[in-house]
């Protein structure tokens, strides 16, 4: 049997493709503005890329911030379920996950495969992809060379601000100053790191601590974590699939409960014409299941 | 006695001379990221105002975040002491202030002479002050002076949900793609700002007699919609933009004498 998994965030689209066994094939692309036009033809990709075609999935499970908008999806898990089931398949030992989205940024305590507690920021760009995105751009750095750069610095510079405006600002200032870009590159991360410390810290942080998201690959920002957590932290091969991997993983433990002819009827229940949901939200449309 | 006083701040630098507890000579001039050269030209410039030489100055008091490059040793006062001192010049009557500037927000609580006797200030956030009125400004390719104007053409302000500026403007870029009305996205923005400030004057029980200054006091939509959630007029004294720089001068000259 093959499942799959869809993780539509606000930046990325992420899909898994699994059998009961392991992962069989992944697709991690750009979200764009209409999301819900895009999440049929990443599907569709990651399908090819599998060499399947979309009767061959079994269940699919949709999560993320675009997760009720997916028309194909059988059902929707929150992030946080399936970024926990993503992270305990890949390894059992971790109790704190730090998630750094494009726009948000959250700390989950797992203890046992469940939940024991979770925080999120979703209101300040400080400490989310974002930040990092707009400080690249105004340096004229192509982000994923952010997190090397900031890794030459001897002598990070001090970044007294935390809104992304107005040290944006102050990095501009510096370089004028003649400060080089590596030292403010650091300061940035440094900034970061501290606040998105300051942040996950609440939920007591206890090891082995993850870091997932696309955050997660930039190597500045995660060794000025380690700096801040004093622990080592892991970081899986592909970052950015975990959630899309537990929602897959989810999927193949939805449908081992139901029976084949039923499984059969919520196939034919999936609709592949985005169309039918451009221009408004269809709320009424969509049936939300609920998560584990 | 001449007296001088001056505030140089992030986005523009101001200068006054005062003569016998009358204002005789206003300078202002945006700072453009060079306070010393700010700081040169606005003091020139107030004095040709005033028709007198830098050597007639009998007193001068200095505040703003750029008045650590000022050379001379001059006093360096608090920006909180200038502004409430400042505005109960030009506005005897008040006793509160809500200060819209381009780094943070601040509501002021002022006794009958001036002297501050409570304040609270935004962090240092750029939705919570007059700065997400520029990134909106260039989102939609107008001045920032056409804010005003624009807003109170509004019909329906767009509902805007991030409180963050670098969200905001995204937001805005999304309600532009959608076909939103200019004026009505200036509007939803407006409100935005409006409702981190009113929830800094309900803290300080503000409910009238309040006065509002700073860059955002040139944005008539902006009162206009402070006005109308605040459920008071606010009173935007004509000189209000050399507010601080009044007070630098009135406190300089009381401390000299």
């Amino acid at each position: 049997m093959y499942f799959a998994g869809i993780d539509i965030g606000s930046t990325i689209t992420k899909i898994v493709i699994t059998n009961q066994h392991k992962i069989l094939s992944s697709v991690i692309q750009r979200t764009g503005a209409e999301h819900r036009r895009r999440a049929h033809q990443i599907m569709a990709d990651a399908l090819a890329k599998a060499g399947f075609s979309a009767d061959d999935l079994d269940y699919i499970v949709a999560t993320g911030y675009g997760r009720i908008n997916v028309p194909f999806a059988d059902s929707q898990v929150t992030e946080i379920t399936c970024h926990m089931r993503g992270i305990s398949w890949l390894s059992p030992n971790v109790k704190t996950i730090i998630d750094i989205g494009g726009q948000d940024c959250k700390g989950i305590k797992v203890k046992d495969g469940r939940l024991v507690d979770f925080i999120m920021n979703d209101k300040c760009a400080a400490g989310t992809g974002r930040f990092f995105e707009i400080i690249a751009k105004v340096l004229g750095i192509a982000l994923e060379d952010i997190g090397p750069i900031s890794l030459k610095s001897k002598n990070p510079a001090e970044i007294s601000n935390l809104c992304t405006v107005f040290a944006e600002q102050e990095a501009l200032l510096r370089l004028s100053e003649g400060v080089p870009i590596e030292d403010i590159v650091a300061g940035i991360h440094k900034a970061n790191a501290s606040r998105i410390y300051g942040m996950i810290r609440k939920i007591k942080i206890e090891e082995v601590v993850a870091i997932t998201g696309g955050g997660a690959k930039n190597v500045g920002l995660c060794r000025c974590l380690q700096d801040r957590l004093q622990m080592p932290v892991w970081i899986p091969p592909e970052p950015l699939i975990t959630g899309a991997l537990g929602a897959a993983l989810i999927a193949g433990e939805k449908a081992a409960r139901i029976n084949s002819g039923a499984l059969s009827g919520i196939k034919s229940k999936r609709r592949w014409d985005a169309a039918t949901f451009f221009g408004e939200d269809r709320k009424d449309v969509v049936s939300v299941s609920s998560d584990q | 006695m001449f007296v001088a006083g001056l505030d140089i701040g992030s986005a523009f630098s101001r200068a006054v001379i005062m003569h016998n507890g009358n204002l005789v000579s206003t300078a202002l001039r945006p700072t453009e990221g060079n306070f010393r050269k700010a700081i040169h030209d606005v003091l020139s410039e107030v004095l040709a105002g005033a028709g007198i030489n830098p050597s007639e100055i009998d007193v001068m008091g200095a505040c703003g975040l750029g008045a650590v490059f000022i050379d001379q040793p001059i006093p360096k006062i608090a920006d909180l002491s200038c502004l409430s001192r400042g505005t109960h010049f030009l506005l005897p009557d008040i006793r509160n202030i809500i200060e819209v500037g381009n780094q943070y927000s601040r509501v002021i609580k002022i006794n009958d002479r001036g002297k501050v006797a409570d304040s609270l200030v935004s962090d240092k956030c750029a939705a919570g002050s007059g700065r997400i009125l520029q990134i909106i400004a260039n989102v939609l390719g107008v001045g920032i002076d056409e804010l005003g104007p624009l807003s109170l053409q509004a019909t329906r302000p767009a509902k805007f949900t991030s409180s963050c500026a670098v969200f905001l403007e995204t937001e805005a870029i999304s309600r532009v793609a959608e076909g939103i009305p200019v004026p009505d996205i200036v509007a939803g923005l407006h409100h935005t700002l409006t409702t981190k400030i009113v929830a800094m004057t309900s803290r300080l029980q503000i409910s009238g007699d309040c006065a509002m200054t700073g860059g955002g006091a040139m944005d008539q939509g902006l009162v206009r919609m402070m006005e109308k959630e605040l459920g008071f007029t606010l009173q935007v004294p004509e000189q209000f933009m050399v507010a601080g720089a009044i007070g630098a001068a009135l406190i300089a000259a009381e401390r000299g004498t």
